[in-house]
């Protein structure tokens, strides 16, 4: 952590300690077992067992036919990467420390497409469509967010 | 052919900027009585006070929520208070509220307000906010999601998919300044802008520039709506709701219906022909194109859609002029949430009034000559939603 910068931040903008305590994902009790994979450094997704919808993000029950009988199957790992956007300035101050950083929306072979970050990359190699690969950042003890990065030749 | 049932008889709106020691309840107040001035009527004949939620402002809302509109604007025979909300759409979902008040025959006037002010809150609070109204608590915004990381995505997935270059997306920033230039309302009514300004300007999410996003302000309009059959009698100008549609998609933009950036337009263009159909006209009868526009990109998805364009080439339609001030598809008169000020829930509603004031030829040096009809759209949260309304200051007759 630079400290000096968040010094500077609070005595430029006013801010608090706690502000730059980031937000983590509150698992809902459907969304659970995504979390509990994630801290496992597995990548999930929710299938309906009656007419195979898989739902990202994963709600209370299928959002195609209702059922409540669902299984969480592992994904491949691979995406591609559909569109994103290089933060620069103006993001909440508990992510001030990251600027630079890529967010960006990657599709999965599965089918779903996520709001993720893609590490590992100079964001001037970006580009439309290409390969991409999970990676797992433990942020918390409880928390693991699955990330993505170019996948190397 | 339009069953035109409803209609606007007046509308009110103070400047919108940073005015910090204006209290959304004085912009409330003052946008009321505005607006029941302009459209001629007493006080004590509305019969109905809606107001749009403040979306950050918790103590409006609870005042709002129990009274306090119709109180302090001394609405003596009010029956009926409600607040609606659904985020950018609000000005339409609040309309529908209306519509369904005076088809009940409960009261003949409703007074519709909207009032925010962002100054109250600091910068963290307010991009805190608004990462939260685009996106996910628990999916997104733990990866430091914001609303403008949210158009930026669109934006460059945009450019990708449809060959538009960020000059033309730029270009759609300097079209909405030359029209707040020419409103007294506007917040940036009194600075020029150029292409040139808008790309030199800092990058905030690659590949939007600072002046690319909007700029959070304080500020308020409000109107009065009545029957057409009521209008007539009591409006020299009514602006008449000709025709009107909606459709919604999704939460997270992960959820699009149409999935492609560049194939947004399947979306939006059925529900704005729809709006034509019920209205009984189409794209060659506007004289205006009411576009929300919260970030460029908003502009052009829904300039794709209209049916003046092939989509994907709203940015060379805007490039051209053809947009701006003068040209043959004026659009977004008021200089939307990029150059009038984004209010929150608001952008629809400045558009929405800023369409009634051009029917009645009360729009000033902003006026698009002999302006019959229009058509307006609005949406919200991470492009969630689409309303398109088609207005007139005249009921077409049918088509022969």
């Amino acid at each position: 952590m630079d400290l000096t910068m968040r010094e500077k931040l609070k005595q430029k903008m006013g801010c608090k300690d706690e502000d730059f305590i980031k937000p983590l994902p509150v698992a809902a009790p459907w969304s659970k077992p995504f979390w509990d994979a994630a801290r496992e450094h597995r990548l999930t997704l929710k299938k309906c067992k009656v007419c195979g919808h898989i739902d990202h993000p994963p709600y209370l029950y299928c959002t195609a036919c209702s059922s409540e009988e669902a299984e969480w199957i592992q994904a491949s790992g691979k995406a591609t990467l559909y569109a994103y956007a290089v933060n620069v300035y103006g993001v909440p101050f508990a992510f001030m420390e990251d600027l630079p950083y890529v967010l960006a929306l990657v599709d999965l072979p599965e089918g779903p497409r996520m709001i993720s970050s893609i590490v590992g990359c100079d964001p001037k190699d970006l580009r439309n469509g290409m390969e991409l690969e999970v990676v797992f950042d433990d942020v918390s003890p409880e928390i693991t967010l699955p990330k993505w990065k170019p996948v190397s030749n | 052919m339009s069953k035109a049932e409803f209609a606007i008889i007046g509308t009110g709106e103070v400047p919108c900027g940073i005015y910090p020691n204006r209290s959304e309840f004085e912009i409330a107040y003052r946008v009321a009585k505005l607006a029941i001035a302009d459209a001629g009527i007493n006080k004590n004949e509305i019969g109905a006070v809606l107001n749009a939620a403040h979306i950050m402002g918790a103590e409006f809302n609870t005042e709002a929520f129990f009274g306090r509109l119709p109180e302090a604007i001394g609405a003596k025979n009010c029956k009926i208070i409600a607040t609606t909300i659904s985020g950018g759409g609000s000005s339409f979902s609040i309309r529908k509220t209306a519509e369904g008040i005076l088809r009940s025959g409960e009261t003949d006037y409703v007074l519709v307000i909207h009032a925010q002010r962002f100054s109250q809150f600091t910068a963290n609070e307010q991009i805190n906010f608004f990462a939260h109204a685009g996106s996910d608590l628990e999916w997104e915004v733990p990866y430091g999601m914001t609303f403008n990381a949210l158009a930026a995505m669109m934006t460059q997935g945009y450019m990708a998919y449809t060959g538009t270059t960020i000059e033309q997306v730029a270009s759609v920033c300097v079209a909405c300044r030359k029209w707040a230039n020419l409103q007294p309302n506007a917040m940036f009514r009194d600075k020029p802008l150029t292409v040139e300004d808008v790309l030199k300007s800092r990058v905030v999410a690659y590949p939007l520039t600072a002046l690319m996003c909007n700029v959070l302000a304080d500020g308020g309009c409000a109107y009065v709506m009545t029957t057409a059959e009521k209008a007539k009698k009591v409006c020299s100008r009514p602006v008449y709701v000709l025709g009107e549609a909606s459709d919604f998609s999704h939460r997270s933009i992960i959820n699009f219906k149409t999935r492609n950036i560049d194939k947004m337009y399947e979306f939006f263009a059925p529900v704005a022909q729809k709006a034509y159909e019920r209205a009984g006209l189409g794209p060659k009868d506007m004289d205006i194109f009411e576009v929300y526009g919260a970030y460029p990109i908003t502009s052009l998805m829904f300039l794709d859609s209209l049916g003046i364009v092939e989509p994907g080439r709203a940015g060379a339609l805007v490039e051209s002029g053809a947009t701006s001030p003068g040209g043959k598809y004026p659009a977004s008169t008021n200089g939307e949430a990029m150059s009038f000020g984004h209010t929150g829930t608001g952008v629809g509603f400045a558009i929405f009034v800023e369409g009634v004031r051009q029917l009645q030829g009360k729009a000033g040096k902003a006026q698009v000559k002999d302006a019959r009809f229009l058509i307006e759209d609005c949406g919200g949260g991470a492009f969630m939603d689409a309303h398109f309304t088609v207005l007139g200051n005249e009921i077409p007759s049918p088509a022969l």
